[in-house]
């Protein structure tokens, strides 16, 4: 049975003199999101463009579809690359920008015409439909951009850092686009590029990590967050907390914070912990001690710097708890969100 | 005002004046009120040149050999633009005409085009023509086709250069997104590159043509003595013997110059069209 | 194959640009070309560019009032065409756009056109025929090109530097001459170029203003040409190429270096 959406096997992609990514292999079905998330220069861009014709493959096949496209041309793959910063035609009004896909398609002027009015109110830019381009503010371009990749119903569409250089009210505003425009069940594969962790764990349905030329780790992003594969993963998360622990022969697990029960070989390893998951209540008095060093305000809430058994974690204080530098705090922990990571915490 | 905006009006006012009184001599000279030969005012200067069959035609051949040379430069810069964007020694290649002098151009021009010039010797060795004379005549003709190719030789750089920066910015980008967007090769030149093109080049072919107007020294050197074409007509004007026809040559420079203000507010509405989608 | 058409373009277009300059070449090294010979007969080549006496004085002091012309214009145009640009770029969006208009239009009003005027003007003043009012006549277009391009250098310019610097605590002139200066060296130097390859160029004004007393090189080509000695002309054709193929080159090489490091 052919599966419907875009599909990498074993794909190589060459990036400039350097290696590039190697050995992708993925599938994003049909209506699904899916994020690839990676440091700048792991080849990302390069790997959209090649999906979309517009790149070379070293190896590998791109099915969309079910089809292998490798040997087609962009136009007849069905994939819609979208480039960073909307690329409007400056010399057509709005209308005939969504009109485009399907007047190359042979539609005929009219008929492209009432089409892309219909998705221009989909996006809710259908009073700029007669207007020039340059006369939209950079959230409106990004609805027409998105409207017009749907005329050409692509059952692929590709994203590049859609978001890179924009300010955060707009950034919040072309992520409900995305969401609201590219609906699950009949839209397109979409498949976004970013390497800002927090709007891709916004949008995706799915993360891919990739590091190193190669997919480090998949899954949902709650997933991802919670049990990194690798130390590398968690460090490109973010996740601030990774502690140097060991593991004993009968499966127990000591750092700075806690000492419990995790089966596996024994050595040096990495425990792993989200800022929420360690907790500073009110009128705790066990769990390991530590020294506030600097208090955050964030925007998602408010985080606590503190030296625990020579570590620098960061936790969260319950809401109307005050904590002052140098004060001495107990952390809460609980032992089943910790995630071990079989691997050594490299002092790098 | 403040002194910002002084220094602006003082700027704008020493690039203007030299024109400007360049502009008001000429007006006083027209009318008979300055200038050698200036006889008190009259409007008879005035009203021969207007009035004469030769400034007319003078000015329509004058703009036919630019607007034809212009629509030539138009076509090839396009193509090269096009054909060789990416190439390095195409764009150095397409520079150097813009490098010798008009006189030399013309010159050139003569060696190459006469009737006992370069082609026409070869048109002999062929067995094409017995005699110098027999050459068609494409130098001092009325058909000014030596002109024109002086003019175009000249021009072409200068829009090619103009095309390849156009199709070297975003336009690549769009073209792209045509391609991912359903379009064919095709699909995407015609209905992306083409527009983007005349949209970029628009303010330089104003301004090539424009420069091709008031041209002196190409009509000098490679134009028939009839009709006269204006830039030559204003000088012999200038020069004339009977020091009363010169508030004629005057005339003519305002003329020339009304020419010139049109095509620059054309040009100018044209770079406000393009302006706003800079990115 | 689409290569060798590309190919075969090139090579039209190499053959279409060098065609003149070598007929140049080739008719400023033979004494004489008789018709219908194509290259010049052998015993008519002439292995050096020699030149008559008198012929070699004609160009030589017209070279020499050329690259006089054109210093002087280059320098003064540059400092004008700066200034202007400066203010311009202080004040409000009218008077830049006042400024750039009159400047677009000075670039392109013909010279002929503006020639008989500032003729009668120098005329007036009492400079008509001189190298002075020839000079201050060529500075019409020459700061009207150099005020163009001196708007582009100051609309790249990163103004936070001047800002920074007049915190620090230096003088409007400070900034000038050790901020401004220092860093605009390169770009100073295409406008020198610029403004000489300007005047450089320049007949219609120059016979106009000059009265056929001042004889620049171009001038003199154009008499040359007239009086039929092709040999003479085609030197002096050529002598009169060599320094705008130098200066366009200096040129292109410093915008190359500045879309680099942009």
């Amino acid at each position: 049975m052919t599966r419907s959406g875009l599909e990498l096997r074993h794909v190589r992609v060459p990036f400039g003199d350097k290696a590039g990514l190697d050995d992708v292999t993925l599938q994003v079905p049909r209506g699904e999101r899916v994020a690839l998330l990676g440091p700048s220069g792991v080849g990302k861009t390069s790997l959209l463009r090649a999906i979309a014709g517009l790149g070379v493959l070293s190896s590998g096949a791109v099915v969309v579809d079910g089809r292998d496209v490798g040997s087609l041309p962009p136009e007849r793959r069905g994939v819609v690359y979208m480039h960073q910063s909307p690329s409007l035609f400056p010399h057509v009004s709005v209308l005939d920008n969504v009109a485009f896909p399907l007047e190359v398609r042979g539609v005929t002027k009219r008929a492209a015409r009432a089409t892309a009015l219909e998705l221009l109110d989909r996006v809710r830019m259908g009073f700029a439909a007669a207007r020039p381009p340059s006369t939209l503010s950079g959230g409106q371009r990004h609805r027409v951009a998105l409207a017009r990749a749907l005329a050409a119903e692509p059952a692929v569409l590709l994203l590049d850092e859609p978001f890179a250089s924009l300010d955060p009210e707009l950034r919040a505003e072309v992520r409900e686009a995305v969401i609201e425009i590219l609906e699950h069940g009949n839209g397109p594969a979409v498949v976004l590029v970013t390497h800002d962790v927090d709007e891709a764990a916004g949008v995706a349905d799915r993360l891919v990590v990739l590091l190193e030329g190669r997919v480090a780790q998949v899954g949902l992003p709650a997933d991802l967050l919670a049990s990194p594969r690798s130390v590398a993963v968690a460090r490109f998360l973010g996740i601030p907390n990774l502690i140097r622990g060991m593991r004993d022969e009968r499966g127990v697990v000591s750092c700075a914070i806690a000492t419990f029960e995790r089966p596996g070989a024994a050595g040096p390893v990495a425990v792993v912990v989200s800022a929420g998951m360690l907790r500073i209540r009110a009128g705790q008095r066990d769990g390991p001690a530590g020294t506030v060093t600097a208090v955050l305000h964030r925007v998602a809430g408010v985080a606590v710097r503190c030296d625990v058994g020579g570590e620098s974690l960061l936790a969260v204080p319950e809401p109307g708890i005050d904590v002052a530098i140098g004060a001495t705090v107990h952390v809460a922990v609980d032992t089943r969100a910790l995630h071990v990571v079989d691997e050594p915490l490299d002092r790098g | 005002m403040n002194r910002r905006d002084m220094a602006g009006l003082v700027a704008a006012s020493a690039v203007a004046s030299p024109v400007l009184i360049g502009a008001a001599y000429s007006t006083l000279a027209a009318l008979g009120l300055a200038g050698v030969g200036a006889q008190g005012f009259t409007l008879d200067r005035v009203i021969d040149t207007i009035g004469s069959a030769e400034t007319w035609r003078g000015v329509a051949w004058t703009v036919a050999t630019a607007g034809a040379a212009t629509v030539l430069a138009i076509g090839i810069a396009f193509l090269l633009a096009v054909r060789l964007r990416a190439s390095r020694m195409g764009q150095a290649a397409a520079m150097l005409p813009m490098a010798v002098p008009h006189v030399a151009a013309a010159l050139a021009a003569l060696l190459l085009l006469g009737q006992s010039g370069l082609l026409s010797r070869l048109s002999y060795g062929l067995g094409l023509t017995s005699v110098a004379g027999e050459f068609p005549a494409l130098v001092y003709d009325r058909t000014g086709i030596a002109l024109v190719l002086t003019f175009l030789w000249k021009e072409l750089p200068y829009l090619t250069l103009t095309a390849m920066a156009v199709l070297l910015s975003d336009t690549r980008e769009l073209e792209e997104v045509a391609r991912t967007l359903g379009a064919t090769p095709r699909q995407a030149f015609w209905r992306v590159t083409w527009p983007q093109l005349w949209r970029g080049t628009a303010p330089a072919i104003i301004a090539a043509f424009a420069f091709l107007v008031g041209q002196y020294e190409m009509p000098a050197l490679l134009a028939p003595s009839d009709p006269v074409p204006l830039s030559i007509l204003t000088f012999e004007r200038a020069s004339d013997p009977n020091l009363a026809r010169r508030g004629e040559a005057h005339v003519l420079g305002l003329l020339a110059l009304t020419i010139a203000a049109v095509l620059a507010i054309l040009h100018a509405r044209w770079l406000s069209r393009v302006e706003p989608d800079r990115r | 194959m689409n290569r060798w058409r590309d190919r075969a373009l090139f090579l039209a277009l190499l053959a279409w640009v060098l065609l003149p300059v070598a007929m140049l070449a080739v008719r400023a090294l033979a004494q004489s070309w008789r018709f219908p010979q194509i290259l010049p007969a052998a015993t008519d080549r002439l292995s050096a560019l020699t030149l008559s006496t008198a012929a070699g004085d004609r160009l030589a002091s017209a070279l020499a009032m050329s690259i006089t012309l054109a210093a002087a214009t280059g320098l003064i145009g540059t400092i004008l065409g700066f200034v202007i640009a400066r203010s311009a770029a202080g004040s409000s969006q009218l008077f830049r756009r006042l400024t750039l208009a009159a400047a677009f239009f000075t670039v392109i009003a013909p010279p002929i056109a503006l020639g008989v005027g500032l003729q009668v003007a120098m005329l007036g003043v009492g400079l008509g025929g001189t190298l002075v009012g020839v000079l201050l006549a060529h500075l019409v277009p020459a700061t009207g090109y150099l005020t163009l391009f001196a708007v582009g250098v100051f609309s790249s310019l990163d103004s936070s530097l001047e800002d920074e610097a007049r915190t620090l605590g230096a003088s409007g002139w400070q900034v000038v001459s050790r901020v401004l200066v220092p860093l605009l060296r390169r770009r100073l130097g295409e406008a020198l170029i610029l403004g000489g390859l300007v005047s450089w160029g320049q007949v219609a004004i120059t016979l106009l203003v000059g009265g056929g007393l001042v004889r620049t090189l171009p001038v003199e080509l154009m008499s040359i040409v007239q009086s039929g000695d092709d040999r003479v002309a085609a030197i002096a054709a050529l002598m009169l190429s060599v320094p705008p193929m130098l200066g366009i080159g200096l040129l292109t090489m410093g915008a190359r270096r500045t879309g680099a490091s942009v």
